[in-house]
């Protein structure tokens, strides 16, 4: 019998190291954890702020023996508002992590694309960090990311600076200038793929985004040949405990808490309710 | 392990005098036709029905009980922890886990199956530390049916009727206002040890006797074998009869809250009002077929019609927990969803239309 963990619906209270604001309602938060985490590129942390609630935020710093957590918190409710003013010294309340993730081995020696929508930039960098940090295990990298307008990118001077090293090439897009400078493209995501020098058979693609975004970069992935065992997609839902019983994030009969929330499309291609 | 031959007032005697000193819950009346597991006090009135006389209409109907006696072990406005604010600003959480020791006596086969399947989903995986300090320390007493409860039950067609596993006891009618008496498990037999009651000569005779007597059919029944049912709801995604079963439907939760084998939670956070440096996270019964309950914070429904739900409902209960935890139906046939529904929206209904669809059983 599996043993039973009294505290894995009860967060631990975590020191805020750095907040930043990125944009107008994201925020940064680098926390300096009692000790390491050891997560996986791809899990999430439930994050409260106890008196107010909790949610799910995925973990955006690669993995390894650290004791640094970085999250990326969008303000998209009552939880989220609050976590906007909370200041470096401040606590945050983290259980997790949870979720499957990536498997850094199944990226060995492969090419790796990633198409990012919005805040599924985040995610993903707990992914690109790894990839970049040991170059020479890994081909060639490269990164669409796409958000609405120029205020609203995310991780902008980072990704310049992933540009810079050996075999990664950057393309940051915006839907809309709206008329403030801009040193990328203007597009949606699926735009660049098409023209993209890549091997179907040597290249994994990741996707995060927002619902809609999926269907249209599969399309266009599946159009470069690229196998759906190929392709892992990061899904969003509700959840309230990370820990496979609370039923919001059901998708089917999986449960995207801890069966996901990264899974190979070809695992959940069948599954009606994946990317409706 | 003894068995025991029981006259029926005696042994409910025993469960009040074992209330005095436990916690021992068992359907009592709350209305007319209502019935709820309530802890048993000095002036409760406990009642069981009888072997003899099937006219007399029971003196409790099982299935009647709302909530199911699984929420005994997962109550509502449960308790996770508490939090309160030191000197310096800090935070201080400590869950608070109950492990007291509790009996639920009178739990019929269909609850004493949803007890068995939610034991396995809540210790799957990452297990539940509530539910299971709970249920870690519950003794259960079983109590066999041989009437179905009303025309809503369809309890052998679920494969419940039979279902013995996670009672500590198990009692079956008699004549004569008699109840055998038998140990399931050790902790059922020295719950049993100290009550002095007569052993049972012919045990194979008793059981034989409250078998004959069985109503059969008993309920509702499938026309097709339940493993065809589970078959069907699998393969009818795309059916019309979500649609059919989902016009009149106000996406109440309702069924949700009534299932014994509905577990899904929302949390809420509270302040203490007097003191608001210190509060506390308490997990609520949630329901499926409310609108917002797959919804993300885009504002993308991941079901957005009241069909989608009631398919989820319906899947969940015959397809998905199926899948993972044993092939088990999650749907145990105790009608309370058909029962408590406003607008008489059956799952056996359901069941049966999707059954006719697909061109089997008829």
């Amino acid at each position: 019998m599996k043993p039973i963990n009294p505290h894995v619906l009860t967060p631990t209270m975590v020191r805020i190291k750095e907040a930043a604001d990125m944009t107008g309602h994201e925020r940064f938060f680098r926390l300096r954890l009692p000790r390491p985490l050891g997560h996986r590129p791809g899990q999430f942390v439930m994050v409260s702020v106890p008196g107010i609630g909790e949610a799910p935020i995925s973990i955006c710093c690669g993995p390894g023996d650290h004791d640094r957590l970085e999250l990326l918190v969008r303000s998209a409710g009552s939880l989220t508002m609050v976590l906007q003013r909370l200041e470096t010294g401040d606590q945050m309340g983290i259980r997790g992590p949870f979720g499957t993730g990536f498997d850094l081995a199944d990226f060995e020696g492969r090419d790796v694309l990633f198409v990012a929508g919005g805040l599924g930039l985040a995610p993903l960098r707990s992914l690109i960090e790894p990839l970049i940090l040991d170059r020479q295990r890994f081909g060639r990298i490269t990164i669409i990311s796409g958000c609405r307008t120029p205020a609203e990118e995310l991780f902008g001077r980072e990704m310049r600076t992933w540009a810079r090293a050996p075999g990664i090439r950057v393309i940051r897009l915006v839907n809309d200038t709206a008329h403030l400078p801009w040193d990328g493209e203007v597009g949606l995501v699926t735009a660049p793929i098409a023209g993209l020098d890549m091997d179907p058979a040597a290249t994994l693609a990741v996707l995060c985004g927002p619902p809609v975004m999926y269907k249209f970069v599969i399309m266009e992935l599946a159009a470069r040949g690229l196998a759906h065992d190929r392709i892992f997609i990061d899904l969003e839902r509700r959840m309230r405990c990370g820990i496979g019983k609370c039923g919001h994030c059901q998708i089917n009969h999986l449960t995207c808490c801890q069966d996901g929330p990264v899974f190979r499309l070809s695992s959940v291609e069948s599954l009606p309710e994946a990317l409706a | 392990m003894a068995v025991y031959l029981v006259e029926r007032s005696v042994f409910l005697e025993w469960i009040g005098m074992l209330a005095r000193h436990e916690r021992v819950y068992f359907p009592q009346p709350v209305s007319e036709s209502s019935f709820r597991f309530n802890r048993v006090g000095s002036r409760s009135l406990l009642a069981l029905e009888d072997f003899d006389d099937s006219s007399r209409v029971k003196p409790f109907r099982a299935s009647a009980c709302v909530p199911p006696p699984v929420r005994s072990l997962a109550p509502d406005n449960e308790l996770l922890f508490t939090f309160r604010r030191d000197k310096a600003g800090d935070c201080l959480l400590a869950p608070v886990l109950d492990n007291s020791r509790r009996i639920l006596a009178g739990v019929r086969p269909c609850d004493l199956k949803a007890i068995a399947l939610m034991d396995r989903f809540q210790r799957a995986g990452i297990p539940d530390p509530y539910y299971l300090a709970r249920r870690d320390h519950t003794l259960i007493i079983g109590h066999d049916c041989l009437q179905p409860c009303d025309e809503y039950c369809f309890c052998e067609a679920a494969g419940s009727l039979a279902w013995r596993e996670g009672a500590d006891i198990f009692l079956t009618p008699q004549p004569q206002a008699r109840l055998l008496v038998e140990p399931l498990t050790d902790q059922g037999a020295v719950l049993l040890a100290d009550a002095g009651f007569p052993i049972c000569e012919d045990v194979k005779g008793c059981r034989a006797r409250a078998a004959a007597r069985r109503a059969t059919p008993f309920g509702r029944r499938f026309a097709a074998p339940l493993a065809q049912v589970m078959q069907v709801v699998a393969g009818s995604w795309d059916s019309a009869v979500w649609e059919q079963h989902a016009d009149r439907c106000f996406s109440c939760g309702t069924c949700n809250l009534v299932c014994p084998t509905c577990s899904c939670f929302d949390v809420r956070d509270d302040f203490n009002v007097e003191d608001p440096g210190s509060g506390r996270r308490t997990r609520r019964r949630d329901a499926c077929m409310l609108e917002d309950f797959a919804e993300v914070a885009g504002g993308h429904n991941f079901r957005k019609s009241t069909a989608a739900r009631q398919r989820h409902r319906v899947m969940r209960k015959f397809v998905y927990l199926p899948d993972r935890f044993g092939g088990t139906a999650f749907c145990v046939g105790c009608g309370r969803c058909r029962r408590q529904c406003t607008v008489a929206i059956d799952i056996f209904d359901i069941a049966t239309d999707l059954l006719a669809g697909a061109g089997e059983g008829t």
